[in-house]
């Protein structure tokens, strides 16, 4: 990361360019050319360019914010356009921090804009945020979420937090007039199987764009000197619904292990052992079963070419397997052999016999789970594992790692990824 | 005595791949400890009980610690249950 930033310098007027530039917010009695001028001096980072720090940064390089920091560690990517609105089809493969300066350049040359190509990481992250007076949290994981709130109570700035999930999102103020922080609400991270992320959750564009908008507003009510609304509150956005609502939250907890009155945490740590998972939000790949109960999706196609009698079993959400399938997969959806779903298991046991008379019946038929990337499908197999042989025959499940998306890059590339 | 009273709203703990929907009705003892409360919606829900510590618990859309406090809950009333969520 670059070196020092020198202070933005205090301004007494705005030029006749600014002026017509800003008139129709600068007449805005609770803005005015005062706020206006705070605004100009005020220095914005922006943890994450995606779905959240896209329409965040864009507002606010529009309204004329001082300084921009933008921080993202990640490329452009295809799946990411739907929603992250800054980056366009030419950009891809180019550092996200990159694009967005660049897409925001053309929009107000005025701002300064500082990229910063990489993760937050524990090392430089205080160095960093005390260079700023706001921190926008746009990360997509929970590690850099406990990272950045850490941060932001060090060094004594307040942390505007949006976060984004399927057609729900959440907003609040954090560190800020008394009111707590991240860990005063979540002391412990969640287990990191309870987690989803918008990678195998999906998120609706609209809805980051929301998310990301109120965001921007409450950066600019803070910078300009009208203040946060969200101090002590926590705006939950249910799209479905059409529905805003506010929690009011607790205050400051004397007790925070960081911003309590004996606090432990006086430097940042390492977050991704705390949290127990990695700082993106790209999916894990979990091992659950030894090596001998999964076959690569090379090994796969082997026994698919020579004709071997097994069943495939194709067992992510229904949704997904709208989108593409294996055809001569059965699809049976995790949650349903979680479940123990009797239509479900009737369906698998039916498939079984029928594969069976196609074999003398001497050997275990061969059960191949896939799922989207080879996580759930371990699951599975220990699932099947502990059914009844009485009923289902005699079988060997196996998991095919990576699942179909490996299928996708080693064996068929006609096949989607998503 | 109990009576259908709050409503609970289950927040965003569908995304915790807990319980997979997103509003009911339970019937509560009109007078309960906050703590009493949540047990009651961890029986319906036991997987819950794995994200006790990682969740805001509102009620009337106010936070409320989990312990001793005593509620007084008019029917009708919104229970949330609010995990974090990080995507972004
Ligand atoms: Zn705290």
């Amino acid at each position: 990361f670059p070196a020092e930033l020198p202070p933005l310098p205090a301004r007494s007027a705005l030029s006749a360019a600014e002026i017509l530039r800003y008139s129709r917010q600068l007449v805005l009695p609770e803005l005015g050319v005062r706020g206006q001028l705070r605004l100009a001096r005020s220095s914005v980072l922006v943890v994450g360019c995606g779905g959240l720090g896209c329409p965040l940064a864009q507002y606010l390089a529009a309204a004329g914010v001082g300084r921009l920091g933008l921080v993202d560690h990640d490329v452009v990517e295809t799946s990411n356009l739907q929603r992250q609105v800054l980056h366009g089809e030419a950009r891809r493969g180019r550092p996200k921090a990159r694009s967005a300066a660049a897409a925001l350049r053309r929009l107000n040359s005025a701002v300064q804009y500082v990229p910063y190509r990489g993760a937050l990481r524990p090392r430089s992250a205080l160095r960093l945020v005390r260079q700023y007076d706001i921190v926008a949290d746009c990360s997509d994981n929970v590690p850099t979420r406990y990272l950045v709130s850490d941060a932001c109570v060090l060094a004594g700035k307040p942390l505007v937090s949006g976060s984004a999930l399927r057609l729900e999102g959440q907003l609040a103020v954090y560190n800020y007039r008394g009111g707590p922080c991240y860990r005063c609400l979540f002391p412990e991270p969640p287990p990191p199987d309870t987690v989803t992320n918008c990678a195998d959750g999906g998120v609706l564009g609209v809805v980051t764009g929301i998310i990301g908008c109120m965001q921007a507003l409450e950066v600019l009510k803070i910078a300009s000197g009208m203040g946060s609304s969200f101090g002590g509150y926590m705006l939950m956005f249910d799209a479905l619904e059409g529905r805003f609502r506010n929690i009011k939250l607790r205050p400051r907890k004397a007790d925070c292990a960081v911003c309590g009155d004996n606090p432990s945490v006086t430097c940042l740590q390492d977050y991704e052992a705390f949290c127990g998972s990695s700082a993106t939000d790209k999916c894990r790949a979990l091992r659950l079963l030894p090596s001998g109960d999964r076959v690569s999706v090379q090994q796969y196609k082997e026994l698919l070419d020579a004709r071997v009698p097994h069943v495939l079993l194709d067992v992510r959400p229904q949704v997904e397997a709208e989108i593409c399938r294996l055809q001569h997969a059965l699809h049976i959806p995790l949650r349903s052999l979680e479940e123990k779903d009797e239509q479900a298991l009737q369906r698998l046991q039916k498939r079984i016999c029928e594969e069976k008379q196609r074999t003398d019946d001497q050997t275990p038929l061969p059960v191949y789970v896939v799922c989207k990337l080879g996580n759930d499908s371990q699951k599975a197999v220990k699932i099947l594992q502990e059914l009844p042989a009485e009923e289902f025959g005699s079988v060997l499940a196996k998991d095919i790692k990576g699942g179909l998306m490996a299928w996708a890059t080693k064996i068929d590339s006609t096949f989607p990824q998503y | 005595m109990c009576q259908p009273l709050a409503s609970y709203w289950l927040g965003h703990t569908h995304h915790v791949k807990l319980a997979g929907l997103r509003c009911e009705t339970l019937s509560v003892p009109r007078e309960i400890t906050s703590l009493q409360l949540w047990e009651e919606i961890v029986k319906v829900h036991p997987r819950l009980a794995l994200i006790r510590d990682q969740v805001v618990f509102a009620v009337r859309q106010e936070y409320v610690l989990l312990g001793d406090q005593l509620l007084v809950l008019q029917p009708g009333d919104e229970v949330a249950i609010i995990p974090p969520i990080s995507g972004g």
